[in-house]
């Protein structure tokens, strides 16, 4: 079992405070699911978990099993366990998506002792189609022209073929149609396991029908202001974020409010 | 002036040496002679006027142990000529392209034995003896080379492959002529590849001439890594008689400074050059690249296509030139260049340059500098690759389409296993 803490987590972007004391704590072998207005700073916390050097941690601590890993760049990170299904993946022109996730596994283990390319392939093609994604995918550039749903389908693969311990899914259920939705779910709910957690960031309840969390966090204004089981979801899909933060008495602004 | 003795008796103890002919020496001299009229030529923001470029005058028959290329790891190809400094060290399957009239030969067997054609096309079409100063200097001090004819209506499906490889391990320049001449109806494709064995702060001046007569067809490619204490002069010139093409794949993948001189002179109707160059330049060493296409026939087509890589502090200059002749009427001069920096102390400049002066053409450019994305690498780097390798996959797909537009499957892979060494040679520097 490996635990992921995020311990009053601040984080500025561009000088600008986003989060201001993120607390949460999961294992793996649990789903969490994050869910909050827009601007909130659920992307934030994730590119912050994960490393991207534009996110400035002013103070707090991210342990991956008790270490700290906030000193620690991204590709370290990655190699330690962690993964971020990013909302907006980017496009990599000249480099096929086989020879990438080949080389990323790759990255994972020794020098001399690289996966063949027989296994890989073996590999490769029973995932791809357990996410019916066509074959031709592979041999294509990593994204590049990727429609918004294939790009989704894409970090699934990659995550499903990097087997890291824990997953941040972020939107991974925007712009999927219905199809979509149940087979990246079907790709979720194939990790799940004593050896792998996932926290999952999501507007919409639906994604939870498919993967349902043991945990729901309701994140704004920079902070988790509250905790609960699938049912807060289904309140939250009910009654909006207005309600619950009236509840909490919080003095936040939601945007779409009029000033 | 007069020619110093001092020159004037070397180059007569030398040719006496090696047997050359006498009209070859008197071109030596009057070379010699040309010296002090002659200035060094300029290329647009490629400052190499004070480098150690110019040819000091040491024209020595020498001698290299063949051992030395066991150090390199030539690969294998069907037809195959191997030079080390001055000589000729292997060739292979080149019966089978002489069976069908083509004169494949080294420089001295080519002064020897095909003097008529030699005289005929030695910097006689496509470069000028007196053009300037590193030209002159070339043919007084010249020692070592490649003479290759096609006659008319002889297409060579197979590739010819030369390694030509500089001696540093002593100070001597290197100074090195290639001729290709394409006749009618002709097709050629040909490989070289530029090396250095050896540490010693030296001089090359190499001059390549293809000749392309009317409905050739020639491939020429290059895979170009001189040594870090090499200071290079290089320059590729090919002259294109009536519908005749060529393909120029150059990859410039040298470790010191070194000025290209590329160029293109589209004399015949309907002729055609496609010139397609991928450079990386690493630690200090500046390469200057200047290419040029000249439409001066009608209908004819130029194109450039050059991407390049920068990393520590090193600089890469490409120049692009098209220029289009008064009734070069419906001529095509486009071109492309672009330079990604991988370090902030790197200097990149891409140049376009157009000079059209007829009306009835058409013509396109585009340039830039840029960064490396950073976006991108860390995409890369948060599925755990590494910084450098992620560089290098950005890189790659940076290279990408220029690459993709080589016409040989076999150059392409080749010149991918270059830039990959290339690569991480260079960011052991960083
Ligand atoms: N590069 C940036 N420069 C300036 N502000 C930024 C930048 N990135 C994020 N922000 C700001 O930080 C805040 C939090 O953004 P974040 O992307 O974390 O929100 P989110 O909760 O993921 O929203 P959404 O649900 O819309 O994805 C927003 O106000 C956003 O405008
Ligand atoms: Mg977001």
């Amino acid at each position: 079992m490996t635990t992921l803490e995020v311990k009053d987590l601040h984080v500025s972007i561009e000088g600008k405070n986003i989060l201001k004391g993120v607390n949460l704590k999961m294992k793996t072998g649990e789903i969490h699911a994050i869910m909050g207005p827009n601007g909130t700073g659920k992307s934030t916390l994730s590119e912050a978990i994960m490393g991207h050097p534009a996110y400035q941690v002013t103070q707090g601590e991210v342990l991956l099993d008790g270490v700290n890993i906030l000193d620690k760049p991204v590709d370290e990170r990655a190699r330690a366990g962690l993964f971020l299904a990013m909302q907006y993946p980017a496009e990599i022109p000249g480099v096929t998506n086989a020879e990438f996730i080949r080389g990323a596994i790759n990255a994972r283990r020794p020098e001399d002792d690289p996966m063949s390319i027989r296994a890989f392939l073996k590999e490769l093609d029973k995932t791809m189609s357990v996410l019916d994604m066509t074959e031709e995918m592979a041999e294509r550039y990593l994204n590049e022209g990727f429609s918004g749903g294939e790009k989704k389908r894409n970090e699934i693969l990659q995550m499903m073929m990097i087997k890291p311990k824990f997953a941040i899914l972020d939107e991974i259920d925007s712009g999927l149609d219905i199809d979509a939705l149940k087979v990246v779910s079907r790709g979720v709910n194939k990790m799940r396991g004593p050896e792998f957690g996932s926290l999952i960031i999501t507007h919409y309840q639906r994604l939870l029908n498919y993967i349902v969390p043991d945990v729901v966090h309701v994140m704004m204004g920079g902070r988790i202001v509250k905790q609960g089981g699938p049912e807060l979801a289904k309140r939250l899909e009910d009654e909006g974020y207005a309600g619950l933060r009236d509840e909490l008495g919080l003095d936040i602004k939601l945007v779409d409010e009029e000033a | 002036m007069t020619v110093e003795t001092k020159d004037y008796l070397e180059i007569k103890e030398y040719a006496q040496k090696v047997g050359e002919p006498d009209w070859f020496t008197a071109l030596r001299l009057k070379a010699l002679e040309a010296l002090p009229q002659l200035t060094l030529p300029s290329f647009e923001k490629i400052k190499y006027q004070r480098w150690p470029i110019q040819l000091k005058g040491a024209l020595k028959q020498r001698h290299s142990k063949p051992e030395l290329l066991q150090q390199l790891s030539l690969k294998d190809a069907a037809h195959l000529v191997v030079q080390l400094g001055q000589e000729t060290v292997t060739t292979k399957g080149l019966d089978l392209f002489e069976e069908q009239g083509v004169i494949i030969c080294d420089w001295q067997t080519a002064l020897r034995e095909h003097p008529t054609l030699v005289k005929k096309y030695f910097m006689k079409k496509a470069i000028k003896v007196d053009e300037d100063l590193l030209t002159a200097q070339h043919v007084a001090y010249l020692t070592s080379g490649l003479f290759v004819y096609i006659p008319k209506n002889t297409v060579l499906k197979d590739p010819l492959t030369s390694y030509f490889v500089q001696d540093a391990t002593e100070k001597q320049d290197y100074v090195h002529h290639v001729i290709i001449v394409a006749e009618e109806n002709s097709e050629f494709s040909y490989l070289e590849n530029l090396t250095t064995l050896g540490q010693t702060e030296t001089t090359a001046n190499i001059i390549v001439e293809v000749i392309a007569g009317t409905n050739s067809h020639v491939k020429f490619a290059s895979v170009d890594r001189l040594g870090r204490n090499t200071t290079t002069y290089l320059n590729r010139r090919g002259h294109l008689g009536t519908n005749a093409k060529i393909d120029w794949s150059m990859g410039m993948m040298n470790d010191g400074n070194i000025v290209g001189d590329f160029d293109s002179d589209l004399v015949g109707d309907g002729s055609h050059s496609e010139v397609k160059v991928v450079a990386i330049s690493t630690g200090n060493q500046v390469q200057g690249i200047d290419t040029r296409v000249t439409n001066s026939g009608k209908h004819t087509i130029g194109h450039i296509l050059q991407h390049g890589v920068i990393l520590s502090r090193s600089t890469l200059t490409f120049n692009g030139i098209g220029h289009i002749i008064k009734g070069a009427k419906g001529a095509d001069a486009q071109q492309e260049s672009r330079v990604l920096m991988l370090s902030t102390k790197a200097k990149g400049d891409a140049n376009p340059i157009l000079l059209i002066d007829d009306n009835d053409v058409t013509a396109g450019h585009a340039a830039s500098v840029g960064r490396v994305n950073q976006e991108q690498l860390y995409y890369l780097m948060s599925r755990g690759l590494p910084k450098k390798i992620a560089e290098r996959l950005v890189i790659r797909g940076f290279l990408g389409p220029v690459l993709a537009e080589i016409p040989s499957q076999l150059i392409r892979e080749q010149l991918k296993v270059t830039i990959e060494r290339k690569l991480v040679d260079g960011q052991k520097d960083e």
